[in-house]
C-alpha cells in the first residue's frame, strides 16, 4: 500500500515533480503514464527514497519515506531505471547478493533463489556470468533480485523498455501474477496499450503534474472519450508519448 | 551491521578476485619497485666498483719534457700513455676523460725556478669523467706543493711558513653512508604500491559500479550507505596489504639474491625483524590510501575519470620519501605529524637501524589513523548525499 502526498523535486530550475498526490493500495496495478521526461522516475526515486522530497511525503505500508527510510526500503523491491548487474557475478551471485543485503541468509535464501529461478524459466542461465546476457536475459535477473525478498510493494520503472514481443508478453503476465498474489504493484511506463491492457488505476503525469487519475473507465467518463488513447491525449494535451 | 557489512566486503572480493585485469596492474607495480631497485644497483654498482678499483690511465702529450713529474705520476700508480693527436677533440668526443700536455717550454721554466706551465683538458659537465678529472688534479697539485716544498728547504726556510692553515679532512661517509641513498628510495617504492594495490579495486568497486548503473538498485536495498562505503572500503585493503607484502619481499629478495655487498660495498640489512616492523609501520597507510581512493572515486562519475586522478594520489604521499633519498630529515616530532612522511621516515631508521622513538611510532600511527578516519567519514556523506546518484 503507497500512498503519496504532494510531492515535489526540482533540479535547480528544473520542476521536475510538482504536488503529486496518488493511492497505490494493494492487490492492484497502479501505472503511472505520461510522456518521455514527465518526471515518473523522479517520483518513483522519490518513493525508494533515493531521492529527499523538498516538499510532501508519501508512506509505503504506513512507514513515511521521509523517517523511516530503512523501513520503506525492507518493504519495496524495486527495478530501477538504472538496472546494472554484475557481469563478473553469476544470476545466482547476482540475486544472492541482494538477498543476503536484505538480511535473508542459508536455506530460506536458497529456496527462494531457486523459486525465482524456476518462475522466470531461468535455470539455464542461472550458473552463468552474467557478462553478455540478452537485453531480457538481463531483465530477468534483475527482476528475481527485485522480488527476493518478497516485497509486499513492488516498483517498476519501465520495465518492458528495450523488450523484445516474446519478452514483453511475458513481462506483462509476470506483473498480473504479482497483483494476484496481491501485491502493490506500481510500475512506470510510456505506452498507452500496456498501462491501459494491465491497470486497475492509471496516474497520468505531464510536466511534472497529475493530471488525471482513475480506473481506464474513469477516464473516458472524465474525458468523454470513448476510446482510452483519446482520453490520453484528452488529458496530456498533446500527442507526444504515443506508441 | 557488521554483518552487512560483511555481505558487501564478500561480494566485492569475488567480484575484485575474478576481475584479475585490475588487480595485476596493481601488482605490477608492487614489482616496479624492487626490480627498479636491483636494476639500479646493479648498474651503479658495477661503475662505482670501476672506478675505485682501476687505476688511472691519462693520455700525456710531450712526457719526455717533464721525467721528473711522469716518474712521480707513475709512482701514483697511474698508467702513462701517448696522447691522441687532437686531444682537445678526443676529450669532446668521450674517447678520453681528462688528458695532460706538457709544452716544450716546461724543462727550461722548470730547471730555473719559475712556474712551469702544463695543460690538463677535460669536459667538467661529464659526470662518469669526474673521479678521472679530480684525480688527475689532486696528483697535480700534490707534485706541486711536492716540489715547492723541497725548494724551500733547499733555501733554508721552513716549509711551515707557506703552509699558514693545515687542513685536517675527517670524512665521516663510510661506504655504508653512501649506499644508504638506495635504501632512502625504499619508502618511495613502497607507499606507491600501497596506493597503487588499493586503486583499480576502489575504481571498479565505486566509479565502475555508477558506470554500469549498478549503483541506484543497490543503495535501495535496506542499509545505511555509510556501511555500503566502509564494505566497499575494507573490500580494497586486501589488495593493498598484498602489494605491501609482495614489495617488502621483494625488496628482501633483491637485497638477498643480489651481491649487494659486492656491487656497492655494504651489506642491507633486511631480515624478518626489518621487514615485520616496516610492514607494521606502514599498515596505518593502508588505512589512509584506501580512504582517499574511495573518497575520490566516489565522486567521480566514470572508472576513466576516477583512472585519471587514483595514480596521482598515490604519487603524492610518496614524493617525500624521494627527495629524503637526498635531503636527509632528522626524525623530529614534527615530522611525525604529516601522515606518510613520519612513516617513511621511521621505514629509513628501521633499513638504517637506527634507534627508534617509540613515541614517535605512536604519534605517527595515532595521526594517520584518524586523518583516514576523517576522511572515510566525508566519504560516507557522499555517499549519503543526492549527488552520488544523479551525478
Amino acid at each position: 500500500m503507497i500512498q503519496v502526498q504532494g510531492l515535489s523535486k526540482s533540479f535547480g530550475k528544473v520542476k521536475a515533480v510538482q504536488n503529486v498526490s496518488f493511492s497505490a493500495p494493494d492487490g492492484q496495478i497502479t501505472g503511472l503514464l505520461g510522456p518521455n521526461g514527465a518526471g515518473k522516475s523522479t517520483t518513483l526515486r522519490m518513493l525508494y527514497t533515493l531521492l529527499k522530497p523538498e516538499s510532501g511525503t508519501a508512506q509505503v505500508d504506513g512507514f513515511d519515506i521521509r523517517e523511516s527510510p530503512l523501513e520503506v526500503q525492507r518493504r519495496i523491491g524495486v527495478l530501477a531505471d538504472a538496472r546494472g548487474l554484475y557481469s563478473r557475478l553469476t544470476s545466482r551471485e547476482n540475486i544472492r547478493y541482494y538477498g543476503r543485503l536484505h538480511g535473508l541468509e542459508g536455506e530460506t535464501l536458497e529456496k527462494q533463489i531457486e523459486s525465482l529461478l524456476f518462475l522466470l524459466d531461468m535455470q539455464t542461465i542461472a550458473d552463468r556470468k552474467t557478462e553478455g546476457f540478452s537485453t531480457g536475459e538481463k531483465l530477468k535477473v534483475a527482476i528475481a533480485r527485485t522480488l527476493v525478498h518478497n516485497p509486499k510493494n513492488v516498483l517498476l520503472d519501465e520495465p518492458t523498455n528495450g523488450l523484445d514481443v516474446m519478452s514483453t508478453r511475458a513481462m506483462r503476465q509476470f506483473i498480473s501474477r504479482l497483483r494476484g498474489e496481491g501485491k502493490c504493484v506500481l510500475f512506470t511506463s510510456h505506452i498507452m496499450q500496456e498501462v491501459a491492457a494491465l491497470c486497475d488505476q492509471i496516474v497520468i503525469i505531464s510536466r511534472g503534474e497529475v493530471t488525471a487519475n482513475g480506473s481506464p473507465d474513469d477516464l473516458r467518463k472524465q474525458t468523454g472519450r470513448e476510446n482510452l488513447e483519446d482520453a490520453f491525449v484528452a488529458v496530456i494535451g498533446s500527442e507526444e508519448g504515443l506508441e | 551491521m557488521m554483518k552487512k557489512i560483511m555481505v558487501i566486503f564478500n561480494k566485492e572480493m569475488i567480484d575484485n578476485l575474478r576481475d584479475y585485469r585490475s588487480w595485476m596492474t596493481g601488482f605490477f607495480w608492487a614489482l616496479f619497485g624492487p626490480l627498479l631497485l636491483g636494476g639500479m644497483i646493479m648498474l651503479l654498482g658495477n661503475s662505482i666498483r670501476e672506478k675505485v678499483d682501476q687505476p688511472l690511465v691519462l693520455p700525456v702529450a710531450g712526457a719526455e719534457n717533464a721525467p721528473s713529474l711522469i716518474a712521480y705520476l707513475e709512482q701514483q700508480d697511474v698508467i702513462i700513455e701517448p696522447a691522441p693527436s687532437d686531444p682537445e677533440a678526443a676529450v669532446i668526443a668521450g674517447d678520453i676523460n681528462v688528458a695532460l700536455i706538457i709544452p716544450s717550454g716546461y724543462g727550461e721554466d722548470f730547471s730555473v725556478g719559475k712556474t712551469a706551465k702544463v695543460q690538463l683538458i677535460f669536459d667538467s659537465t661529464r659526470q662518469s669523467a669526474m673521479a678521472d678529472i679530480r684525480r688527475a688534479q689532486t696528483l697535480l697539485e700534490s707534485y706541486s706543493e711536492y716540489i715547492g716544498l723541497l725548494r724551500l728547504s733547499l733555501r733554508g726556510v721552513s716549509p711551515e711558513v707557506i703552509r699558514v692553515v693545515q687542513v685536517e679532512e675527517t670524512d665521516t661517509a663510510t661506504p655504508q653512508s653512501q649506499a644508504m641513498i638506495f635504501i632512502s628510495m625504499l619508502p618511495y617504492f613502497i607507499i606507491f604500491a600501497i596506493f597503487n594495490g588499493a586503486s583499480p579495486v576502489i575504481t571498479d568497486a565505486t566509479a565502475g559500479e555508477r558506470e554500469r548503473g549498478s549503483l541506484e538498485p543497490l543503495l535501495i536495498n535496506p542499509l545505511p550507505r555509510g556501511w555500503v562505503a566502509i564494505g566497499k572500503m575494507l573490500s580494497a585493503m586486501p589488495f593493498a596489504v598484498f602489494n605491501l607484502i609482495i614489495t617488502l619481499g621483494g625488496f628482501a629478495a633483491i637485497f638477498r639474491l643480489l651481491p649487494v655487498e659486492e656491487l656497492i660495498g655494504v651489506q642491507i640489512g633486511l631480515g624478518i625483524s626489518a621487514l615485520t616492523s616496516v610492514f607494521l609501520i606502514c599498515l596505518p597507510i593502508v588505512f589512509l590510501a584506501c580512504a582517499i581512493q574511495t573518497l575520490i572515486a566516489s565522486f567521480t562519475k566514470t572508472t576513466k575519470e576516477a583512472g585519471t586522478y587514483l595514480p596521482f594520489i598515490g604519487l603524492i604521499p610518496s614524493l617525500p620519501g624521494l627527495a629524503l633519498a637526498f635531503l636527509p630529515v632528522k626524525p623530529d616530532l614534527w615530522t611525525m605529524l604529516i601522515p606518510t612522511f613520519g612513516q617513511q621516515i621511521l621505514i629509513n631508521q628501521f633499513l638504517r637501524s637506527e634507534p627508534i622513538l617509540g613515541r614517535n611510532i605512536v604519534v605517527s600511527t595515532v595521526l594517520t589513523i584518524l586523518l583516514s578516519v576523517v576522511i572515510t567519514y566525508i566519504a560516507i556523506k557522499l555517499y549519503e548525499s543526492e549527488r552520488i546518484i544523479t551525478g
